[in-house]
């Protein structure tokens, strides 16, 4: 044997090695970070702690928005093969029909990410999970139910697909009821596995709960009273705000028609809408008592105080003021109680030009209301052409301005207030807020009992009256703007009452908007839903009657 | 001297040896916890489930229309709509 032999072998092996060597050490020291990064990005992996979102209550404690954790189902269709076997007993499982599951894949087969099925319940998918599928991967979720439906569906709102919120309390106080999401870092095998939890990032924030100022109870009358009327009068929507004197919380805020906010597919957007936030009508008749307030701070107004109304109407400029009949001379009490055209248009005229202007902007008409539900109409009043008789007759009875049916009631509540302006709330409130003296509580306490006239015989609202309560309002019925002006044919019929009318406690605005039929004026119309809703809050809030009932003979 | 060095190279073997069982001891506890924490977890998902799931029952059970129709239909009772009197 040749030794050279020997060495070219030894030399073999120790240039392999030293080869090695140098890869080992080039890999390891001027590789390393490359390849790190490299390999973490194979098996490292982020994951988001879905927090739970907050639980929408109403004041009594009954449950408005719930989450619950269902399970999204999904699968990598470019890694995943399935058989003909886990395909079918896929489908049974998911309710997927299997023909579109096989399609489905293969139209994604080259992505790395598909949903095989959203919103999966709990229990369903524990039975999925025991099946062990390889390539099937869950990721949990919440999905949001609404128990109170279609009866709180405009205040509550909805929350889309991915849990973030869409619509009115969900969308106002989204920050507030989705909480934070928490990360954790996590290892992956490379199945898609998880084998270790390498660190907690952030640990998750359940969202807030809220508590609404909405009584469910109310809410529930209200729906099905505004409900029955729209249907009744074959009108084309109704709205109806309730607001707490005492606290300047809403109560009861209900449109109609409405929409299940559980079913949100084929729901039609304009049932979404929350009207009494955001559509505006012009208050017609609803203004007066405004009007004869602003008269009465004059000095030159009383209750008393006498208006020549003959011969039951008159000319402003070119345009014709008229009473249905002559009315004669009435007091300014009578010319509200039959709301008198010709007789709130002479108080109008003989006061400063912006009186009545400026009580309407100290109500709060024409200004946000600011109870945080999205989309709030501003309204529209505007103090251009006060130097107009015109502007000024036609404001004081309710036209050339518009309001939604939560600032008629923000306004209502600074007369049952006695002249406070409250701040309105849709949070429950646990103490009352301080409100602002805006008007002097001796006026308003005249115009109130003036208003108590409406409701009393010769007044135009008799059918608002409330067994063994005295109620103040006012009806108001105005002529919707259609393509020629003023349309003849389609009007809205508005009421705004405030119960007991001693010491009040309640305001309620109904608006019934293009109800149909030859009576649909506001005395006809929303007057019978206010005492309907009325009579039944009194009896649920244990309000006790001002007024004298007359006990029938014991029998 | 030597005996010095010999001791030395014993106990820094015995600390590499001690250190090793406590990576392997330690591991072991994070797996152990990370499925306490993985069982946790799926437990609070469950009573969450379980909350929402009996919020919206009680929820659907007291609604008003039910409680409404139960009181007309069931119990024979009415709102007294006029004022009646009662004598014992």
């Amino acid at each position: 044997m040749k030794p050279w032999r020997h060495y070219t072998v030894v030399g073999f092996f120790v240039f392999g090695c030293a080869g090695l060597v140098a890869r080992l050490v080039y890999l390891s020291i001027t590789d390393r970070e490359f390849l790190q990064s490299q390999g973490d990005a194979r098996s490292i992996r982020y994951e988001t702690l879905r927090a739970y979102r907050g639980v929408v209550y109403d004041r009594q404690g009954q449950p408005l928005a719930v989450s619950t954790p269902v399970v999204a189902v999904w699968t990598n269709p470019s890694s995943s093969e399935f058989d003909e076997v886990t395909l079918t007993k896929l489908a049974k499982l998911l309710e997927l029909d299997m023909a579109v599951l096989e399609r489905r894949l293969e139209v994604y087969a080259k992505r790395k990410f598909m949903y095989l099925k959203r919103r999966l319940p709990w229990e369903k998918a524990e039975q999925l999970r025991a099946l062990k599928l390889a390539g099937v991967f869950f990721q949990p979720e919440y999905r949001r139910y609404y128990p109170a439906s279609e009866m709180a569906a405009h205040v509550v709102g909805v929350t889309d697909v991915d849990d973030a919120g869409l619509e009115g309390i969900e969308l106002s106080f989204d920050e507030l009821l989705k909480g934070r999401h928490g990360r954790k870092m996590v290892l992956k095998d490379q199945r898609g596995n998880t084998v270790k939890d390498l660190e907690y990032l952030s640990t998750p924030q359940f969202g807030t709960d809220l508590s609404l100022s909405l009584d469910l109870r109310l809410q529930y009358f209200a729906h099905r009273e505004l409900k029955a009327a729209v249907a009744g009068h074959r009108a084309v929507s109704a709205s109806l705000v309730m607001l707490d004197v005492r606290t300047g919380e809403v109560l009861a805020l209900v449109n109609q028609p409405s929409y299940n906010p559980n079913e949100l597919s084929g729901s039609r957007f304009d049932r979404m809408r929350n009207r009494a936030v955001t559509d505006t009508y012009e208050p017609g008749s609803t203004v007066k008592p405004f009007t004869v307030l602003a008269a009465l701070e004059s000095g030159r107004y009383r209750q008393t105080s006498l208006i020549d109304t003959s011969p039951g109407y008159f000319k402003v400029g070119n345009k014709l003021i008229e009473d249905p009949i002559n009315r004669g001379v009435i007091s300014l009490s009578e010319v509200l109680q039959k709301s008198s055209q010709v007789g709130i248009a002479r108080v109008a005229l003989r006061l400063e030009a912006r009186a009545v202007y400026e009580v309407l902007v100290r109500a709060g008409v024409g200004a946000y209301v600011g109870t945080g539900l999205p989309g709030e109409s501003m309204g529209k009043l505007s103090d251009l052409g006060l130097d107009n008789p015109v502007m000024r007759a036609t404001l004081a009875y309710g036209y050339g301005l518009a309001v939604s049916p939560l600032q008629l009631a923000q306004a209502y509540l600074s007369l049952a207030t006695l002249g406070i302006r409250m701040p309105v709330s849709i949070l429950k409130q646990s103490v009352a807020p301080e409100g602002r003296r805006v008007f002097d509580a001796k006026q308003v306490r005249q115009v109130l009992d003036m208003m108590v006239g409406v409701t009393e015989d010769g007044g135009t609202a008799p059918k608002a009256r409330v067994t063994g309560y005295r109620v103040a309002g006012k009806t108001g019925t105005s002529r919707k703007v259609g393509a020629l002006g003023y349309d003849d044919k389609r009007h809205v019929a508005l009421f705004a009452g405030i119960i007991p009318a001693s010491d009040p406690r309640i305001v309620i605005v109904v608006v019934v908007n293009e109800p149909r039929g030859e009576i649909a004026g506001g005395g006809t119309v929303a007057a019978p839903i206010f005492a309907r809703v009325a009579a039944r809050t009194m009896r649920l809030l244990g309000i006790k009657p001002d007024s004298v009932v007359s006990l029938p003979e014991s029998v | 001297m030597n005996k010095m060095r010999f001791s030395i190279w014993i106990l820094l073997l015995l600390a590499v040896v001690a250190s090793g069982v406590e990576v392997a001891y330690r591991s072991q506890e994070v797996r152990r916890l990370h499925v306490m924490s993985e069982e946790a977890q799926r437990e609070q998902d469950e009573h969450l489930a379980e909350y929402s799931r009996l919020l919206i029952e009680r929820g659907t059970l007291a609604a008003y229309q039910n409680v409404e129709r139960i009181a007309r239909d069931e119990l024979a009772m009415s709102f007294p709509e006029d004022v009646e009197r009662i004598e014992p």
